[in-house]
């Protein structure tokens, strides 16, 4: 079975566990992490109606669907989730780790969690809102302690709920401060979109090595607020400000499927990707009992063409897929390349590289350095 | 400050940054080499290196690829690395009086401006115009010139932008919107300038020129002396200054009354002289006839150091406000260039250079001083006018005993002419904050600037052949 179509519908369907399998198979957020043929990473709910049901014989994984068998492989959920801070906060109420990228959301739920449409990155999504807070202490301690675990490469801070005029940047600020002076790592943040540009230098020149602008729909109608359209053309302005200042590939923008019409969302895939912008798509069913579940019917054989064109469009541009280190929540534009003809030889050996200890630390110095020329302090005018 | 990301391609953004490594590599590949290499015929291990280090220097301050006060402390330690003598020589030379002198000079200007005794003293020298712009003007040219006099242009320069800029503002001049706004800022910055080579006080190009010239060896300049030198060519460019401005730009107001009243409400505010105005002004006056009478018995920074001790007896100033407002960075520039200056002529490797390369085409002293000054002129454009001394006087010391002229022509020449830059801000302070108020433009000036230059320099010449021969510097 292709690779990414099988992924596709486990994140779509979830997966059961089959007889006698031992317990806890998931992490504290409910997810099973798999890692599928062609070394293809994914998070998986527990659903009992999935057609899916994962074994275990003789230590070894596998998933079954109609009498079929796929050989997997199952991760154990990371210990460190159960350690604690020195202050006594569960790491696991502080962040949670998707493939290389560690997700924290220091400000509480954005408007995805609290739309109830997970988009899984801070896994219980619901529930983010009764986490204690935490200080800036514990979020180092709290990552130092996955590291020693497990290799992340970025460290993504949600900004939240923001109405604020700066996206979310200003009141992030001392976080990524703090960050970079105790971690080597690469930081992303997922912002409101800001009011005036300028927030944007000022994103980067803090130490920002990625940024998350999303708009959640793109296709305007009647149910939406008049302000839907001076809502975008400042998404526009501010993507394609943000493509001209940070790395290629490192903006991005998270498109949720399955809402819109799929030409929409095609259009859209192509329209960010023209302006530098690297499309996420966002694939899962909304929480249960959530209002948008009843319009959320797309299934994974209609989407299978947004993902190859995704693919293909993006290795024609040169954009660097890499920022992308979320692979286990989504299908990752370069995963795309099992539903396309195209062939991925160098951004597969590219990313190959980056894999690899020397690629960590090639990307963190080049990261620093490119910063280093390009921050300038002007006089205020 | 505000964040602004450079978005140039890359390399153009690396080329921007870092242009100066491959530099850096090259001299240091330079020095390398020529540690290396034998010295030519005539000129002693020593002297060759030390040539060689002042190479450096000079690429150094020229392409200003580093500060000037650290190109000044690398001076210092160059020649030992390369081997021209042992460190403990080599710092000697930065404890020199002129460096004392200018940083007892600096202190007092810092005391001026902290009290509050120059702006008041500024404010007197503006105040009646009356209506008349072109008086407004001769004022302000010659308040700046004045001042300069006694303080360093650059302090003046500081001083005086705010009291324009407030003027302009009163008549109602918004930036590069108006001719006579731009000529405020022109006279300020040109009587800075004017002014500032009238006297020893008026910056460290002199200071730094004469102690050049104790360093090697030679009779100082006194006070007196230099300002009766170059007094000529201070009324002379001064006057010829006002006339250029108000003939290359038009007076487009019709009275400055505004202006006027303004300057007379600001002198209200200033109140009664405290009494340690009045102290200061005793100091200053002090200063002037001590340099005068006794600069040459105890020497320059001997006086200029024991006023800074009284300033501080009688509490005028607090160390504080030293801390703020003196260019310490010059003053280490300063200790750099004259111990380089030293090494150069010690190692007969300045006499070598002349001797071998600037003789063979130069042989009249008349030629020497003109195009030592014409140089110091155009150099003093692109360079600061330290850097100019810095480069020139050792050179001009080195072939005066040779072509048969007194070392003291050298530095009358070269250290006048080094205070003459009237086109770019990276000439002077004063020029680089007249620029900073926005009612002009580089191409604006451009061709005054290029007049007075000339101007500058055949005032130099009938100085140096009419009225030098009477003050008994003979050419
Ligand atoms: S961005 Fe995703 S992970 Fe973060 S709060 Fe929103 S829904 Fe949760």
């Amino acid at each position: 079975m292709n690779p990414a179509v099988l992924k596709l519908e486990l994140m779509a369907y979830g997966i059961r566990p089959g007889e006698g399998l031992f317990q806890p198979l998931a992490n504290p957020f409910g997810l099973v992490h798999l890692t599928l043929p062609e070394k293809l990473a994914v998070s998986i709910h527990l659903q009992e109606r999935s057609p899916y049901s994962l074994h275990n014989r003789n230590n070894r994984f596998f998933l079954e669907k109609n009498g079929e068998t796929i050989p997997v492989q199952w991760t154990p959920p990371l210990k460190a989730y159960e350690k604690k801070t020195s202050s006594g906060l569960a790491i696991k109420e502080i962040l949670t780790v998707h493939g290389g990228l560690i997700a924290v959301h220091p400000k509480g739920p954005c408007r995805f969690g609290l739309s109830g449409l997970s988009c899984r990155y801070c896994g219980s999504t619901k529930a983010l809102n009764e986490h204690p807070p935490f200080t800036k202490k514990d979020l180092v301690e709290a990552i130092e302690m996955v590291l020693e675990e497990k290799r992340c490469d970025f460290v993504n801070l949600s900004s939240g709920r923001v109405t604020s005029d700066d996206g979310g940047v200003e009141w992030l600020t001392p976080w990524v401060v703090e960050l970079r002076k105790h971690l080597h790592i690469l930081i992303s943040l997922d912002l409101a979109l800001p009011r005036s540009l300028e927030w944007i230098d000022k994103t980067y020149a803090i130490g920002v090595d990625a940024l998350y602008y999303d708009l959640d729909f793109f296709n305007p109608d009647e149910t939406r607020p008049a302000t839907f359209q001076e809502q975008r053309d400042l998404h526009w302005k501010a993507l394609e400000q943000a493509a001209k200042i940070f790395p290629a590939g490192a903006v991005l923008s998270h498109l949720v499927i399955g809402f819109e019409p799929l030409e929409e969302t095609q259009k859209r895939i192509d329209l960010l990707i023209g302006k530098g912008v690297v499309p996420i798509l966002v694939y899962f069913p909304p929480l249960d009992g959530s209002p948008l579940s009843s319009r959320w019917k797309i299934t994974p054989q209609e989407i299978q063409g947004l993902y190859a064109r995704l693919f293909e469009k993006l290795t024609q541009t040169g954009l660097n897929p890499h920022w992308v280190q979320q692979r286990d929540v989504i299908l990752t534009p370069l995963e795309g390349r099992f539903l396309s003809d195209q062939p991925a030889r160098y951004p597969l050996a590219l990313q190959n590289f980056y894999e690899t200890s020397l690629g960590r630390i090639v990307t963190l110095g080049l990261a620093s350095l490119r910063r280093h020329l390009r921050v300038r302090e002007v006089p205020a005018p | 400050m505000k964040v602004k990301i450079d978005t140039r391609p890359l390399p153009v953004v690396i080329a921007s940054r870092w242009w100066r490594f491959p530099v850096y590599l090259l001299l240091g590949y330079g020095l390398y080499h020529f540690y290396q290499s034998p010295p030519p015929e005539g000129l002693s291990l020593e002297g060759f290196r030390a040539l060689v280090v002042f190479l450096a220097c000079l690429v150094l301050w020229v392409f200003h690829l580093l500060p000037l006060p650290i190109t000044g402390l690398f001076s210092l330690i160059a020649p030992v690395l390369m081997g021209v003598m042992p460190a403990k020589q080599a710092f000697s030379f930065f404890g020199s009086e002129p460096v004392f002198f200018i940083l007892g000079v600096f202190i007092l200007a810092a005391a001026l401006l902290k009290s509050g005794l120059s702006t008041r003293i500024a404010l007197l020298l503006l105040r009646s115009a009356g209506h008349s712009p072109k008086r407004l003007l001769l004022q302000i040219m010659a308040a700046s010139a004045l001042l300069s006099f006694v303080m360093s242009e650059h302090a003046v320069a500081a001083m005086m932008f705010p009291l324009i800029l407030v003027i302009t503002r009163t008549l109602q001049f918004i930036p590069y919107g108006g001719s006579y706004g731009r000529l405020l800022f022109l006279a300020m910055a040109w009587g800075c300038i004017i002014g500032g080579i009238a006297t020893m006080l008026g910056g460290g190009r002199v200071p730094l020129a004469v102690g050049m010239l104790q360093e090697a060896g030679q009779e100082t300049i006194t006070f007196l002396q230099w300002t009766s030198a170059v007094l000529p060519v201070v009324l002379i460019t001064f006057l010829a200054g006002y006339l250029v401005l108000t003939r290359f730009y038009t007076i487009d107001v019709d009275s400055v009354a505004n202006a006027d009243d303004l300057i007379t409400t600001k002198l209200r505010e200033c109140g009664r002289p405290l009494l340690e105005e009045k102290f200061l002004a005793l100091l200053v006056v002090g200063a002037i006839v001590g340099w005068t009478l006794w600069g040459n018995r105890f020497g320059m920074a001997t006086i200029s150091i024991l006023v800074v001790v009284l300033l501080f007896m009688f509490r005028v100033v607090e160390w504080k406000d030293l801390e703020e407002n003196v260019d310490w960075g010059i003053i280490l520039m300063y200790g750099g260039a004259i111990g380089l200056s030293t090494i150069l002529n010690s190692t007969g490797a300045g006499l070598w250079l002349v001797k071998t390369q600037v003789l063979p085409h130069l042989g009249s002293p008349w030629l020497l001083v003109s195009l030592l000054s014409l140089v110091s002129l155009l150099l003093t454009e692109a360079l600061s006018n330290s850097a100019v001394v810095a480069i020139l006087v050792p050179l001009g010391l080195s072939i005066a005993p040779t072509v048969g002229i007194d070392p003291k022509i050298i530095v009358y020449t070269v250290a006048s002419a080094a205070g003459l830059g009237y086109a770019l801000p990276i000439s002077t302070p004063a020029m680089a904050l007249a620029f900073s108020g926005g009612y002009f433009r580089i191409k604006d000036i451009v061709l005054p600037a290029l007049l007075m230059d000339l101007i500058s320099w055949l005032a130099l010449m009938a100085t140096a052949r009419l009225w030098w021969p009477l003050l008994g510097i003979r050419i």
